[in-house]
């Protein structure tokens, strides 16, 4: 009996120690450092098998080149590379002295200048209202240009935008080098232009360590505003490869939507919700962690093509022309 | 009118309550695995208020304990580079308890704890996880000791005080699961029932109160252990405070609470 009661003790302390597992432990040296980092992208990052990469191959080719008399320099530019190997704009290791990045478009084609549209189309007569600088072309066609999702959209300040751009006879949505910010500031925006309950896309985040464990993808709606302006006129979405994440998301979106057509470039891409993580030694990394898809069902993260591809040389910036903007107003004009 | 006026063999019921408020400060260690796989320390202080009271009934064998308690912590990580988050902690217990006398100056109490914490955790460095949310409700057990002496004349109680939540629920996202996707409706699995094998959570204090006049001084120790797991997530808080505290023992006269005396 007193034997029994031993067992029942036992299993109920070891039952208690569930609660009390560890998590990875790593020493402030280069091989913790590294080893931390790698553990914590493996844990959390969430597209290996869409970008089919090899984690733990790249771990064996890294860890070689790991070694105890390394400087904090020498270990971030070799971590900073082996997070290049992910090739994701959302990914990045943080160290006091520097950020290393993969950011596409800093290697392609601009497509944008601020100068010609302000100059030579808006003839530096514009609003300005939540982030959103905003005039009537012309040849009467609105324009706004929003280049940070991190701003926040006021409700109201949308209200005046849009009945100032209502007697406009279409509308483009300029978002080229808009790099993301806050999700929510998508849906204020996306709202505006829809006339019922629309899906918006769907998310999921990991659910465990495996390369392949998530959550059943979780499909979300937008509603269209009550007692706000809606937008229902013809609209064009212009986009470069600077407009990255949130923006990504944007663009997705409005793609979907059966008044509005994208033109420029194909959109940065960045459709992993980006998580913070952190190294023995305060290092932080930054990974995408929750995979968003687009209204289709599709992943964005390689970036959203255009309807529309146009492309704005350094000629055409020298000579005061915006290709792009050109394209739209002539879609607009011509609709 | 006769029942109204107190017989020979009816008394008012005398059920002394302790009330006593305290500043607690200390230290404190945090791992939230939401926010970051490094534990943090640093310090902690906080507010808490004790409500120690024989029941209404059988008031000679049972007594009711009510501590509410709010905190904050600052914690900074082992690298000591900079980064930090901030810890907001509520709480609040209600005990009822047996108590025996073992000796004359020795009391025994044990019985049942219904208690409940919540807060959050901010790590302003974080992205999509710069915040972790804590809720849970508990069911478990207490069990408090206490010995009567005097110190410089002056009544002194030292009392132990150990409390262990067993079962109940609590919030934890679902593995790395955003705070905004919960905000866009996805909330599917974020209760999770609380037991042993998934987290454990103790308080222990140890104290003094000591009786100059009708102000009770005192002078106490306070433990919080926490740890928890949770679909990948880690979880673990540990506070040691030392508190110093001003109540008084308060009489409680209700002409609705009677106690029999038998002859």
């Amino acid at each position: 009996m007193a034997t029994r009661f031993h067992y029942i003790l036992i299993a109920i302390v070891l039952a208690s120690l569930g609660g009390c597992h560890s998590p990875g432990d790593w020493s402030n040296d280069p091989r913790g450092n590294f080893e931390a980092l790698w553990n914590e992208v493996d844990r959390h990052y969430c597209f290996f098998e869409y970008k089919d990469v090899d984690w733990q191959e790249v771990h064996d080719r890294y860890a070689v080149r790991v070694h105890d008399g390394m400087s904090d320099y020498e270990l971030f530019d070799l971590c900073g590379a082996m997070l290049r190997e992910l090739r994701d704009g959302h990914v990045n290791l943080i160290a006091p002295h520097d950020v290393s990045r993969y950011w596409i478009w800093e290697r392609r084609p601009v497509n944008y200048d601020e100068r010609v549209v302000d100059e030579f189309y808006l003839n530096f007569d514009y609003r300005r209202a939540s982030g959103i600088k905003y005039a009537v072309l012309t040849s009467n066609i609105g324009y706004m240009h929003y280049g940070d999702f991190s701003v926040a959209i006021g409700e109201g300040n949308l209200d005046h935008v849009l009945n100032y751009l209502s007697t406009a006879d279409g509308l483009i949505i300029d978002v080229r080098g808009n790099g993301g910010g806050l999700l929510t500031n998508v849906q204020t925006l996306v709202e505006r232009f829809i006339d019922e309950r629309t899906l918006a896309g769907s998310i999921s985040h990991k659910t465990g360590n495996g390369h392949s464990d998530f959550s059943a993808p979780y499909d979300y709606y937008f509603e269209p505003p009550v007692n706000h302006i809606r937008y229902n006129k013809p609209v064009i979405v212009l986009a470069n490869r600077g407009s990255y994440s949130a923006t990504n998301n944007f663009v997705s979106i409005m793609k979907s939507l059966r008044q509005v057509t994208v033109v420029g470039d194909t959109t940065g891409g960045g459709c992993g919700l980006p998580f913070t993580g952190e190294l023995p030694n305060g290092w932080h990394v930054r990974l995408s962690s929750a995979p968003i898809t687009g209204p289709d069902g599709r992943l964005t993260e390689w970036g959203v093509a255009p309807d529309s591809v146009v492309t704005m040389t350094p000629a055409d910036a020298a000579a005061g022309r915006d290709p792009l903007l050109d394209t739209a107003i002539s879609l607009l004009t011509s609709h | 009118m006769a029942g109204a006026e107190p017989s020979d063999s009816v008394a008012q019921a005398l059920r002394p309550a302790r009330r006593v408020v305290e500043l607690t400060g200390g230290g404190a260690a945090v791992l939230d695995s939401y926010l970051s796989p490094v534990r943090y320390r640093g310090w902690t202080t906080g507010l808490r208020y004790e409500h120690l009271q024989a029941t209404g009934f059988a008031p000679q064998h049972w007594i009711r304990q009510l501590t509410v308690g709010a905190g904050y912590a600052l914690v900074h990580n082992p690298a000591r580079s900079g980064n930090k988050m901030h810890v907001l902690d509520l709480a609040a217990s209600w005990t009822l308890m047996r108590r025996w006398r073992l000796r004359p100056a020795w009391q025994l109490a044990l019985g049942p704890m219904i208690d409940a914490d919540g807060g959050a955790v901010y790590n302003p460095s974080g992205s999509n996880n710069v915040v972790s949310a804590r809720a849970r409700v508990s069911l478990g057990a207490a069990a408090r000791v206490s010995f009567a002496t005097r110190l410089a004349g002056r009544p002194l109680t030292l009392s132990a005080h150990f409390a262990l939540p067993v079962i109940g629920i609590w919030f934890c996202p679902d593995g790395y699961e955003s705070y905004y996707e919960i905000y866009l409706g996805n909330r599917r699995g974020l209760v999770h029932p609380a037991w042993w094998g998934n987290r454990f959570d103790a308080n222990i204090t140890v104290g003094a109160d000591w009786q100059l006049g009708g102000t009770i001084l005192r002078l106490a120790y306070h433990g919080h252990f926490e740890t928890a797991a949770c679909r990948g997530l880690d979880t673990r808080h540990v506070r040691h405070t030392v508190g110093i505290g001003l109540g008084g023992d308060f009489v409680s006269l209700s002409p609705r609470h009677r106690l029999t005396v038998r002859p």
